[in-house]
């Protein structure tokens, strides 16, 4: 495959991080993803919003490196994925599992150990507010007190960039607050972000870019802001639905 | 360097953290060593008076047995001189006979009563001329024969499934997957898993030996040393087959069935639970294919025989042999 790169236009453009061309995934005969092309730039929160079965998850494995595309290439500052790809990358899995009996001190300890110059574990600690069940088997831990743990997990190591599969499907109104300003703080860190959602309002209030993705493909692509303009539709909702004719998640489902 | 000492921390943490989670684990903790007290107990118990009342009576390699073996109610084994002998000094079998040309040779416990009176049978019925030969060793019970068979097993289920089993869970569950997005290594992450388990068996074995000699004061005539070495080596060789089984399955009930699939052959043809010497060769021969039976003869060879390294080398050697074996396809084959 041979890329071109074309100089780019226009006043100071952001410097890419990430760059996806052609890149399909197949599974014997499932196509979960069906040739996208995006760049990422560095700092910036990407979103990918579709539904169930979208690909979404398939999506971001290729770019944490996790699976190799069928076709197409990932690129991380216009090279291939470096060796260490692995320390500069956080990944916050759609479902994980832990150790059993292990408290989240334990596994803090564990995963902060993988890597050279971990941030130090009271930071993490204060920072998603584990003190409270920061000694409980972590299977007895509730579903945003988990997600916290998950997230600390993933950025034990200051990971330059962080993947979040779904991070707040499951948590209730003020963990999901909580989660979007854990964003805001890690995006002001200088931070690159990567998440999937399948809310519209979440997109739309954390996402610098989006690709809103069906069956593998994008359907659009650009800011939130400017998706909703360009379609004259007041929501992504909308939007979504004159798309495709499907709702992306019911109303009530939307957090308010 | 550096990199050997990053190593070593990741090794170290994974080691830690899985034993951790067993330590925790007070139920399937507390019954690695209840369960083979238990087994231990209960046949001491069942066991406890004298052993089954036939005679005896092993031939080494003959066509034309003595008339003798004809009568009802005698039990032949066939089995090489040496082990012959063996059986005979521990009173397992009551005579030895071993037709050579016209002449029968044959050997006695000079310990054993059934031994006198087979005899005394043998000089009666046999027309051909007799070349006695004599042993002595102690008759062992029962309880100091399958001691070392209770151990072994024990260390089997917990050295197959502690990570055979488990290792598939943590794939089943998307652990591994999360620990692949770490630098983490298959070397490092299956060194400890091995490690972690072989002090949990190690540990476990000695609990158990230590408590149930105590008790029952068994027999152990050898060196400890050597058969702590025996533990080890035997230990490993069957934690590394249970992470060859766990490499790549995918699912609980189907690494559950392979498990099984490979302790059953031991449990029945390893000589746990009494000795297969009087089976055919075939069984035999698929006897010394599990690391189980190398374990159990050495061990047991070790405990009543006070055999020495050089006696017990060959079942050392094929056990670090399963070990190499395991651990080299474990690492090839292994997928997060
Ligand atoms: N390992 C696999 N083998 C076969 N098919 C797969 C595999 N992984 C994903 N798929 C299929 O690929 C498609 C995309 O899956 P993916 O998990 O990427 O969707 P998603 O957008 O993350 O969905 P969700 O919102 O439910 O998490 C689905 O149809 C899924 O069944
Ligand atoms: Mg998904």
């Amino acid at each position: 495959m041979v890329t071109v790169l074309l100089p780019k236009i226009g006043p100071v453009m952001p410097e890419v991080i990430l760059s996806v061309t052609g890149l399909e995934k197949s599974y014997d005969k499932v196509i979960a993803v069906a040739g996208l092309d995006f760049d990422i730039a560095k700092g910036e929160c990407f979103g990918l919003l579709g539904p169930n079965g979208a690909g979404k998850s398939t999506t971001l494995a290729m770019l944490e490196g996790m699976e190799d595309p069928t076709r197409g290439t990932v690129q991380y500052y216009g090279g291939p994925l470096p060796s260490d790809y692995q320390t500069r990358v956080g990944i916050q899995f759609q479902a994980t599992a832990l150790q059993d009996f292990l408290t989240p001190f334990d596994n803090l300890k564990l995963f902060s150990s993988f890597y050279d110059d971990p941030i130090p574990m009271d930071h993490l600690i204060d920072q998603f507010r584990l003190q409270e069940f920061l000694h409980r088997d972590s299977r007895r831990l509730s579903g945003g007190q988990r997600q916290r743990l998950l997230l600390a997990l993933a950025l034990v190591h200051n990971p330059e960039i962080v993947f979040l599969d779904e991070p707040t499907t499951g948590l209730d109104p003020r963990s999901r607050r909580d989660l979007w300003d854990v964003v805001s703080a890690l995006k002001a860190d200088g931070r690159t972000l990567i998440l999937t959602t399948h809310y519209m309002e979440e997109a739309e209030i954390l996402c610098d870019e989006l690709v809103i993705l069906s069956h593998g493909k994008a359907l659009l692509q650009g800011p939130p802001k400017q998706l909703i303009a360009d379609a004259g539709v007041s929501d992504l909702d909308t939007l979504f639905l004159s798309l495709t004719g499907e709702t992306l998640v019911k109303t009530q489902e939307v957090m308010k | 360097m550096i990199s050997i000492m990053r190593s070593v921390r990741r090794m170290r943490a994974v080691f830690f953290a899985r034993n951790l989670e067993y330590l925790r684990d007070r139920a399937s903790f507390g019954w690695n060593l209840v369960f083979p007290v238990l087994i231990v107990f209960a046949l001491a118990v069942v066991f406890s008076g004298p052993p089954r009342p036939l005679f005896t009576v092993t031939a080494v390699a003959s066509d034309s047995l003595p008339e003798l073996l004809e009568f009802p109610g005698i039990e032949i084994i066939s089995a090489d001189r040496s082990k012959a002998l063996d059986r005979l000094s521990r009173q397992q079998t009551d005579l030895v006979v071993e037709v050579v040309e016209d002449s029968v040779r044959y050997w006695v416990n000079g310990n054993s009563a059934s031994g006198a009176i087979l005899e005394l049978l043998l000089k009666y019925t046999e027309s051909r001329s007799l070349e006695r030969g004599e042993t002595d060793g102690e008759a062992i019970r029962y309880v100091d024969w399958v001691v070392p068979g209770i151990l072994g097993m024990n260390m089997m289920y917990s050295a197959l499934w502690g990570v055979g089993y488990v290792v598939v869970r943590y794939r089943q569950a998307g652990y591994l997957r999360r620990l692949r997005a770490t630098p983490l290594t298959k070397f490092e992450f299956l060194s400890a898993q091995v490690l972690s388990r072989l002090l949990v068996t190690l540990t476990a074995s000695t609990i158990v030996f230590v408590g149930t000699n105590l008790i029952l004061d068994y027999k152990m005539v050898g060196s400890l040393g050597l058969l702590f070495i025996i533990a080890l080596v035997g230990g490993l060789a069957m934690i590394t087959l249970g992470l060859a089984i766990a490499c790549r399955t995918e699912s609980k009930e189907f690494a559950d069935g392979l498990l099984n699939a490979i302790t059953f052959p031991m449990l029945l043809l390893s000589d746990v639970w009494f000795s297969l010497d009087g089976s055919p060769y075939w069984v035999q021969m698929i006897a010394q294919v599990l690391p189980l039976t190398h374990v159990l003869e050495a061990a047991r060879a070790v405990m009543l025989d006070d055999a020495g390294v050089t006696d017990i080398a060959i079942h050392l050697a094929i056990l670090v042999g399963f070990c190499t074996v395991g651990m080299g396809l474990s690492i090839k084959l292994f997928k997060w």
